[in-house]
């Protein structure tokens, strides 16, 4: 959607609210506003929580700028380092970002001011802080209206939670299935017996459920209506949203422990191997001259993402499992670490694009160009665990990367005691190109190899190579 | 009357007085109320 005469690109994942809409221009982020948003936003912009909150750093970087046609108005954005989408978040990531949406919301209350929407859409991070990005759902409270956006914060970020606090589910597919997240009926499927009874469960889904039902044919300005005529305030509105903070508050379970959560102590690495990985690595981060962004890809316990973050501006640390993934994100928040992102995503079966035309919600590969890519014992649980040709992890990881960007892989050799015990698990022959030789011809293809390194153990080898353009 | 671009809703408005305590529950109550009595006055003139 480029409009080559301007060099505007209209953000295809802005279109719900006709009153603004997110477009790039230069490299910049920009809005453009209508009349009516123009107006809110000068309103907005003469708050006090809103001044308080962007120094806070709690919504991303706003400032306006000369109007750009047709627009009213236009402001422009802070850039996010990487874009992330609420299928990639751990449960931790997603309860702090349902937090902030709230917090948002109680100090708009305040000040005569409310939110148009409560998607987890609505968030972004700059490594491990969450930030609230659409300033464009701001508008000034109307008396008696309750939250406009409740049903989407329960779809998006309450229901999602409850599934994992309260069940165990992990919430990731059923949030990257489905771009408006869970509906109430579903969720009272989920919960039905004793579950009825847990917190959040008997208003939020199952009642929410009914009076969805018993007033499918009443329209919102009707009930609107009829709930000013009642009483209702924003004093009420105020202390619903106090209640749904309390009871995120109490759904802190931290997703069970899993076969990855180990992985560093019972992967067979020896001292001396992880010494040599770990100086390698940091030698290949630091020679690519303070790259904008690195890509950890299979993170771990985040032993590798910090040390590119040494000398990397922002680090994205992909991770597989959700467990793992929170452990990283709390570890990194206890630290203070602000410059990784940890993000759950399977790497054989990557982000796709979502939502309207499948672009609203741009998948892994259309975000990812990164200047330095980590794929460490990687490479075997794709080609061996999970079948992918050799010739395709190596096209996948130059794919992630900048022409020109660097790439440290992790070779492991089939008589390593890791790709046997994959190996075992599949018929004998199965990967004849599963050797060294073959995959160093493959990357010699995409790349300029740089150095080379074998690990102590004898089984491992480690490659930088610089992608070629 | 300015409408939201979103649809909020009609069940997940009046569920936000519920959970909004017993001032909200008393605003949910009389909304109730409120659509009972207009039923009972709008039947007699449906009649004629």
């Amino acid at each position: 959607m480029a409009h080559p005469d301007t060099g505007v690109r209209v953000d295809p994942g802005s279109f719900r609210d006709p009153g603004n809409r997110v477009f790039h221009r230069d490299g910049e982020v920009l809005r453009g506003l209508d009349e009516r948003s123009a107006r809110d936003w000068r309103a907005l912009a003469g708050s006090g929580f809103f001044r308080t909150l962007l120094a806070a750093g709690k919504l991303c970087g706003t400032e306006e700028v000369a109007p750009t046609p047709p627009w009213s108005a236009t402001l422009r954005h802070e850039r996010i380092p990487f874009v992330s989408h609420p299928y990639e978040w751990s449960f931790g990531m997603l309860r702090d970002a349902a937090l902030l949406h709230l917090e948002i919301l109680r100090a708009a209350l305040v000040d005569g001011f409310t939110t148009k929407d409560g998607s987890a859409y609505n968030l972004q991070w700059r490594g491990t802080a969450p930030v609230f990005i659409d300033i464009g759902s701001f508008q000034p409270y109307r008396d008696g209206e309750p939250w406009a956006g409740y049903r989407q914060f329960c779809q998006t970020l309450l229901y999602p939670l409850l599934l994992q606090a309260h069940l165990g589910v992990d919430f990731q597919p059923w949030l990257r299935a489905r771009v408006d997240g869970l509906e109430p009926d579903q969720m009272r499927r989920f919960f039905g017996g004793a579950r009825r009874l847990l917190p959040g469960v008997p208003t939020h889904v199952h009642l929410h459920g009914a009076m969805q039902q018993r007033n499918a044919r009443a329209t919102t300005s009707d009930v609107r209506a009829q709930l000013r005529e009642a009483g209702y305030s924003r004093e009420l509105a105020a202390a619903t949203v106090r209640g749904i903070e309390k009871l995120v508050r109490r759904l802190d379970r931290r997703p069970g422990e899993s076969h990855w959560s180990d992985y560093q102590r019972t992967c067979g690495y020896s001292a001396q191997d992880r010494h040599a990985k770990e100086r390698f690595v940091e030698e290949a981060v630091a020679a690519a001259g303070a790259p904008a962004m690195a890509l950890d890809l299979g993170a771990n316990d985040g032993r590798y993402a910090r040390i590119a973050a040494r000398h990397a501006r922002y680090v994205v640390a992909v991770e597989q499992d959700p467990a793992v993934v929170d452990a990283l994100y709390r570890a990194l928040r206890a630290e203070g670490e602000r410059r990784i992102l940890p993000l759950v995503m399977d790497l054989a079966d990557p982000s796709p694009g979502g939502g309207w035309r499948g672009v609203e919600r741009a998948g892994f590969a259309a975000r990812t160009r990164a200047d330095v890519v980590l794929a460490l014992a990687v490479v075997h649980h794709l080609a061996i665990g999970r079948n992918v040709p050799l010739a395709e992890v190596v096209d996948q990881l130059a794919g992630l990367a900048t022409p020109g960007a660097t790439l440290v892989v992790e070779f492991v050799h089939p008589e390593d005691p890791m790709a046997r015990r994959l190996l075992a698990n599949k018929p004998d022959g199965l990967f004849p190109d599963y050797r060294r030789e073959e995959f160093e011809r493959l990357l010699a293809a995409r790349c300029r190899i740089t150095r080379r390194a074998e690990l102590p153990s004898g089984t491992r080898t480690l490659y930088r190579a610089v992608v070629n353009g | 009357m300015h409408l939201a671009y979103l649809d909020a809703g009609s069940g997940s408005l009046i569920v936000q007085a519920v959970v909004g305590g017993v001032a909200g529950a008393a605003v949910a109550a009389k909304l109730y109320w409120r659509r009972l009595v207009a039923r009972f006055r709008r039947q007699p003139t449906d009649q004629h």
